[in-house]
């Protein structure tokens, strides 16, 4: 029950299209079953992509993907749980959860196609929008600098973090397939050629820069180094991966009952008075 | 017989630690009582003060002025509380609680000892039994109690207000504690929360749960992360609840909405405090009304509670996740600041068996939206048949992916919002109490309720015919929930912690029934029974008598 390129709500060359590709080949190469895989995401052109893919899905709203992933990961660990969503929804409407998300270690995949733009609404400006750039709301230029999103995953504390380009598919179906199976918070910034909106960042531009990093950086400070570099020269690949980092894992509630006794404990707890 | 103090102090003094061991002391002595608190936004300083009413009989109330003994911590409580002393009352001043300060200091090497020493002279002005009192105790205040009731010998006011004790060993839980307890009775296992005064104890004793039952508490960055967490979990097949106040409650209205178009089940506390914006925030207040019934964007069904008494919230909050789950729709349970800090000793027996859902069963040709005859669509949650559970923000088809066909729309739109016929068969009648043949009717929601009750009484004593009707549902109000009560023919008079008497314009919007008069009070503070007979005294007698 594959949806036709057809019914995809996406432009002809988008470059969700080819991480479509690699994601649904990255979650049929998984260990787990297609049942018990969730993908949450909000609101976007990149959101819609739960319903390319045949998964269970909550699609939330604008910004909100990442709390959805928590309370569904909190309440059902055995699930796996990964947050789709794009640039804006990610870094701007829901950049606070993105902050927090990570420092809860909860084993959640969070994956973003950075169009470096707005594209369901039409190309305004985004959090990782290059200075100077003029768009609708923006006629003199984009003042505001941009976000680096794979530097700050990682000095939230990310234990794995990774950029991925969408015009290098197979190493894209990789890097999503290493991080679904990764046990932590992992984060994919995923470059993502918008072909209606994004008249900078285009495939020519990327070929030119894009270059592979045969593996991770030893080191948290590396990584972040490595993060940063930006312009002539752009890495994909693994920045970083540290295994020793400790995962969270929620105890299981579901089709666990609530005793008596928990109810006498309760009865027997003194009142508070919090502000 | 009916004893009320009142125990003022700076904030930190130790004031609510007096309050907190004098009900656990008076509970397990078998007491009647009723304890609030009206306190100030700081932690340390200012004035807060701690009223304990203890009684031969049940007491769900502040009776009002006067006081019949103050206990000053600061001096503050002798300018604010003292010209409300009765005549023959017992006024513990500054000095005699300095002096009971440096005893405690120099007997038992700290001043906090000095808290249970105020505890024992407590209970021995009002007559209970030494040997009792010793047993009740444990070890480490045995010594402290019995100082406090040579205190009161010292200065003759052992027995002063002798009170029998008459509950019997009793619960005693205030209105956020019966809350938790409600949620985890109704097989809630998922909280997420943001502290904001008066909810946060609700999360404290979720909390508190999870140390050792089956059930999460996860504090969350902000209310919108909150509501969609507890969203997230809902939707994976854990019960799921959130609570905040007005100003936290505006941030999760999106998720209010979320909740309404995936047909979420959730639960929703909100607990009022006098706004707009921060507003009082350790105050009361009932403005929130409205705005519960009224929120999130578009069209969709919703129940609102406001319980009354600590066993109404304990069994509406327990009902609320079967009703959230049967109609898959936010619940929410609006309380208020003096329902979540009023201590109380539960009379009734509680139904205390913890509910469990059964697992939903689904095939291989699950729908989440299919259209069914009565409208609800089968609950199913991911991860537990090869079926796959997909929900959507936009509109969407019976399998949950987006749409834009708008005859589809139409009929979604239609089973969402025609749900509310549905729940009028499941509504919550009112609760009437009073003379039920009086001519005057008076009309109230959520914590007023026995404030109300005691007030027609008391009236009733005086010859005023009344009669009381309380809403623990407020919201959808149908004309079955009142059929049986004749409003049509009878004086209608509200009583309301708001400015506006938004319940009253709530009942004439939906039912078209209209109030003659309001009592309205908005200063943050609650009713007392005393104040509430002063305004229906002059309401139904057209003076003051
Ligand atoms: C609360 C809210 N604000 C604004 C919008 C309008 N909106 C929808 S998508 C979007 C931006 C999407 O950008 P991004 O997340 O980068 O996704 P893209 O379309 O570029 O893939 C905006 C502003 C909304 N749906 N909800
Ligand atoms: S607008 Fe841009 S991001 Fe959206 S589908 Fe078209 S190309 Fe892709
Ligand atoms: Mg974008």
């Amino acid at each position: 029950m594959t949806t036709a390129r057809s019914d995809i709500a996406w432009c002809p060359g988008c470059g969700n299209f080819a991480i479509r590709d690699a994601l649904e080949k990255a979650i049929r190469e998984l260990p787990v079953p297609r049942k018990d895989i969730v993908l949450t995401s909000g609101i976007g052109q990149a959101a819609k992509m739960p319903h390319y893919i045949d998964v269970n899905f909550f699609n939330g709203l604008h910004g909100r993907s990442l709390p959805l992933a928590v309370g569904i990961k909190l309440a059902r660990p055995d699930l796996t749980v990964i947050a789709y969503s794009g640039d804006g929804c990610h870094y701007g409407e829901g950049g606070n959860h993105f902050i927090q998300t990570i420092r809860r270690r909860l084993d959640i995949t969070i994956l973003v196609s950075d169009n470096q733009v707005y594209a369901l609404t039409k190309g305004q400006t985004s959090p990782t929008t290059d200075p100077g750039t003029v768009n609708s709301l923006d006629p003199e230029g984009n003042r505001n600098l941009p976000l680096n999103p794979v530097l700050l995953a990682l000095s939230m504390g990310a234990p794995f973090v990774a950029r991925g380009y969408a015009g290098e598919k197979s190493h894209l179906k990789d890097l999503i397939r290493e991080a679904i199976l990764f046990r932590g918070t992992s984060v994919v910034d995923i470059l993502q050629p918008c072909v209606s909106f994004n008249r900078t960042n285009t495939y020519e531009w990327y070929g030119d820069r894009v270059y592979r990093l045969r593996k991770p950086r030893t080191g948290l400070f590396q990584a972040m180094k490595t993060a940063a570099v930006w312009g002539d020269r752009i890495p994909i690949g693994v920045l970083y991966r540290n295994e020793e980092a400790e995962c969270r894992t929620g105890k299981t509630l579901y089709g666990e009952r609530i005793t008596d006794e928990d109810i006498r404990n309760q009865l027997g707890l003194p009142c508070v008075m919090m502000r | 017989m009916d004893f009320s103090v009142v125990i003022g102090g700076e904030a930190g003094q130790g004031a609510f630690s007096v309050e907190l061991e004098a009900t656990e002391m008076l509970a397990a002595l078998g007491y009647h009582f009723f304890a609030t608190k009206n306190y100030m936004s700081r932690v340390r300083g200012g004035h807060n003060f701690h009223m304990i009413r203890i009684a031969d009989h049940p007491v769900h109330a502040l009776s009002g002025y006067p006081w019949d003994m103050i206990m000053a911590l600061d001096g503050e409580t002798e300018r604010r509380h003292r010209p409300n002393l009765r005549e023959g009352g017992i006024y513990l001043s500054r000095e005699m609680t300095r002096e009971i300060e440096s005893e405690a200091r120099s007997a038992f090497g700290s001043v906090v000892a000095s808290n249970s020493v105020l505890v024992g002279f407590l209970l021995s002005v009002i007559g209970a039994d030494s040997d009792r009192v010793a047993n009740a105790s444990g070890e480490e205040r045995r010594e402290l109690l019995k100082r406090g009731r040579s205190f009161a010998e010292r200065w003759n006011f052992a027995g002063h207000f002798a009170i029998p004790p008459r509950a019997g060993t009793g619960c005693r839980l205030d209105g956020n504690q019966a809350l938790a307890l409600g949620a985890i009775l109704g097989g809630c296992q998922f909280m997420a929360g943001y502290p904001m005064t008066p909810a946060t104890s609700i999360m404290h004793h979720f909390s508190m749960a999870a140390r050792s039952a089956p059930v999460h508490f996860e504090q969350a960055e902000d209310e919108i992360s909150a509501v969609n967490m507890a969203l997230g979990a809902s939707y994976a097949g854990v019960r799921a609840m959130v609570a905040t106040s007005g100003g936290g409650f505006a941030l999760m209205q999106e998720g209010v909405s979320l909740a309404g178009m995936t047909e979420t089940p959730i639960v929703i506390v909100l607990a009022q405090r006098p706004g707009p914006a921060t507003g009082l925030p350790t105050r009361t207040e009932q403005a929130d009304l409205n705005f519960v019934v009224h929120a999130g964007h578009g069209e969709f069904a919703r129940i609102v509670f406001a319980p009354g008494s600590i066993n109404e919230a304990i069994r509406l909050a327990r009902d609320s996740f079967d009703l959230a789950d049967r109609f898959q729709i936010p619940v929410f349970l609006l309380t208020d600041q003096y329902f979540a800090d009023s201590v109380q000793v539960v009379e009734e027996a509680l139904a205390l068996e913890p509910r469990f859902r059964e697992p939903p069963a689904a095939d291989a040709a699950y729908r989440r939206y299919r259209l069914t005859e009565d409208g609800i669509s089968p609950l199913a949650f991911p991860g537990l048949s090869d079926s796959l559970v997909r929900v959507d923000s936009d509109e969407h088809d019976e399998e949950g992916k987006i749409t834009e066909d708008l005859e589809l729309r139409t009929r979604m739109v239609d089973k969402r919002f025609g749900r509310r016929d549905l729940l009028r068969n499941a509504a919550v009648p009112p609760t009437l109490f009073g003379n039920g043949e009086a001519d005057t009717l008076v009309l109230c929601w959520g914590s007023n309720r026995l404030i109300l009750q005691e007030a027609v009484e008391r009236l009733g004593g005086e010859g005023i015919r009344l009669a009381g009707l309380h809403f623990g549902q407020v919201y959808p109000l149908t004309a079955e929930m009142i059929a049986p009560h004749g409003l049509k023919s009878r004086r209608l008079v509200s009583v309301e912690n708001n400015a506006g008497g938004q319940f009253a314009a709530l009942l004439k919007r939906e039912l078209g029934i209209e109030v003659s008069e309001s009592v309205l009070k908005y200063n943050g503070e609650c009713f007392t029974v005393g104040e509430l007979c002063r305004s229906l005294r002059r309401i139904v007698t057209g003076g003051d008598r």
